[in-house]
């Protein structure tokens, strides 16, 4: 059975960006989207990885994405 | 405003558990509420699992609703919990007719009652020179009233172009920047000049999430629109956090100039419960939009100031609303906070225009000059959004 995997999103501090690329993916995430203007990645990562990711230097949240749905007419 | 008071529950709890993470969050569950999984001798009564749906129902003390609640909002498999409650069968006065579903009262022979309402048909303002971007299901690109419009257009979503196949983002855009002298009267433009981004953040069946929702957010602040729209969001139950990486991104994108504008929801039934502020809207950094209908009384459906987080800042025409839509229909009637977050962002648009005002100025100024409407602040925050 494979680990659980979320959908997550993660900001981190003013500049820090690419540079902490690098540590995201050595704590477990697969990314995504890095979203520059923003300073936000999105990607994937195993459930537990989560707190690892939390705690690399430069993080300031993680977050599971969120789905929305439009409702129907 | 809090839940409504008749609203009864069973003291037990609801806890939605990520689907494929459900021994993880039972494990969290039992840190909190001090059972032990292994243990073998667990009675229905302290906890029932339900794996195929991901739920657990649990019996803890009401002290650790607040803990549960932290670890719902944690990153992790504790994904919701909501106290259980108990339901009965609908009344019949429940079924009772509500009055928006009168047929509007206003003469929208040249313009609809949305733009008359908010002040557009007697503003010189026209949007010209400002960008504002439209965050929703795309843009029907064979519209005829957006002929010779400059529009450009981005999908976030794989495997789908920009192309409109739910109507939903077409209808948006014609309200915040669509015409005001189509062919086909009446006009329904607010901003009418505006240079238009309709970026494609929810697939042609309505849904999106995050990854595509924030990569719009920072393509619109990338291209220097001034204003971002986004009719969407995720009902969330009262006392939920806000998320944390929304607000850190609208604060970047208000100090980059960028004013973002969300749909509150439409998740009450007034008047017997309303629901709180949805996700993203819930942000204090993020304009929460609700809609009024014709006769300037709150709509049914409008989400409102239901707890201390999620908080109505303005309202807007967003009921019986006339835009545009996808062909071959062309134009549509429709209802929602969806509808109402278009005109507040096509008054913000001719705000900027008029002003030169960015970022928390132009906010400033939207909320400042609203309309002040005899109903609750927790409705609809300031008031009715007026064009300059």
């Amino acid at each position: 059975m494979t680990a659980p995997v979320d959908q997550v999103m993660v900001s981190v501090t003013e500049g820090s960006l690419p540079r902490v690329l690098d540590d995201l993916r050595e704590a477990g995430l697969v990314v995504d989207t890095v979203l520059e203007a923003l300073g936000v990645v999105t990607g994937t990562a195993e459930v537990k990885a989560i707190p690892a990711l939390q705690a690399v230097p430069g993080v300031l949240d993680v977050e599971r994405q969120w789905r929305v749905q439009l409702p129907p007419y | 405003m809090t839940e409504p008071v008749e609203v009864e529950t069973t003291g037990r709890f609801l806890v939605l558990l990520q689907e494929d993470a459900v021994e993880e969050g039972l494990a969290e569950l039992g840190a909190i509420a001090g059972f032990d999984l292994n243990s073998g001798d667990l009675d229905a009564e302290t906890v029932q699992v339900f794996p195929e749906l991901g739920v657990a129902v649990v019996s803890a003390d009401p002290n650790l609703l607040a803990e549960l609640n932290n670890a719902a909002g944690r990153p992790g498999p504790v994904q919701i919990v909501e106290p259980e409650r108990v339901v009965h069968a609908f009344q019949d006065d429940d079924a009772a007719p509500v009055a928006e579903d009168v047929a509007a009262a206003a003469d929208e022979s040249v313009l609809t009652w949305g733009l008359q309402a908010v002040g557009a048909d007697v503003s010189t303002a026209t949007g010209k020179g400002v960008k504002i971007a439209v965050l929703d299901t795309g843009w029907e690109k064979n519209h005829p009233d957006f002929a010779g419009r400059a529009i450009t257009t981005r999908s976030f979503i794989n495997g789908e172009d920009v192309q409109d196949g739910h109507g939903h983002g077409t209808h948006c855009i014609g309200t915040s920047a669509g015409p005001r002298k189509p062919a086909t009267l009446p006009g329904y433009g607010v901003a009418f000049e505006a240079e238009i981004f309709a970026g494609k953040v929810l697939s042609n069946a309505g849904s999106g999430s995050d990854g595509g929702i924030l990569a719009g957010i920072d393509w619109a602040v990338t291209n220097g629109c001034a204003i971002i729209s986004m009719s969407l969001g995720a009902d969330v139950p009262a006392g939920t956090p806000y998320s944390q990486i929304y607000e850190t991104v609208a604060q970047r994108a208000l100090a980059k100039g960028t004013l973002i504008i969300a749909a509150a929801g439409n998740a009450s039934t007034r008047p017997g419960r309303i629901a709180p502020v949805g996700h993203p809207a819930r942000c204090p950094s993020i304009i929460a939009v609700a809609a009024i209908d014709v006769n300037r009384a709150i709509a049914s459906f409008s989400s409102g100031s239901a707890d201390k987080i999620g908080q109505i800042d303005v309202c807007a025409p967003g009921v019986d609303v006339y835009s545009s839509f996808k062909l071959p229909e062309t134009y549509r009637r429709l209802r929602g906070t969806s509808m109402a977050t278009p005109h507040a962002a096509g008054v913000a648009v001719l705000i900027a225009e008029k002003t030169g005002a960015r970022g928390y100025e132009l906010w400033a100024r939207l909320v400042g000059t609203a309309l002040r409407l005899p109903l609750p602040s927790t409705d609809i925050g300031a008031g009715l959004v007026q064009a300059p």
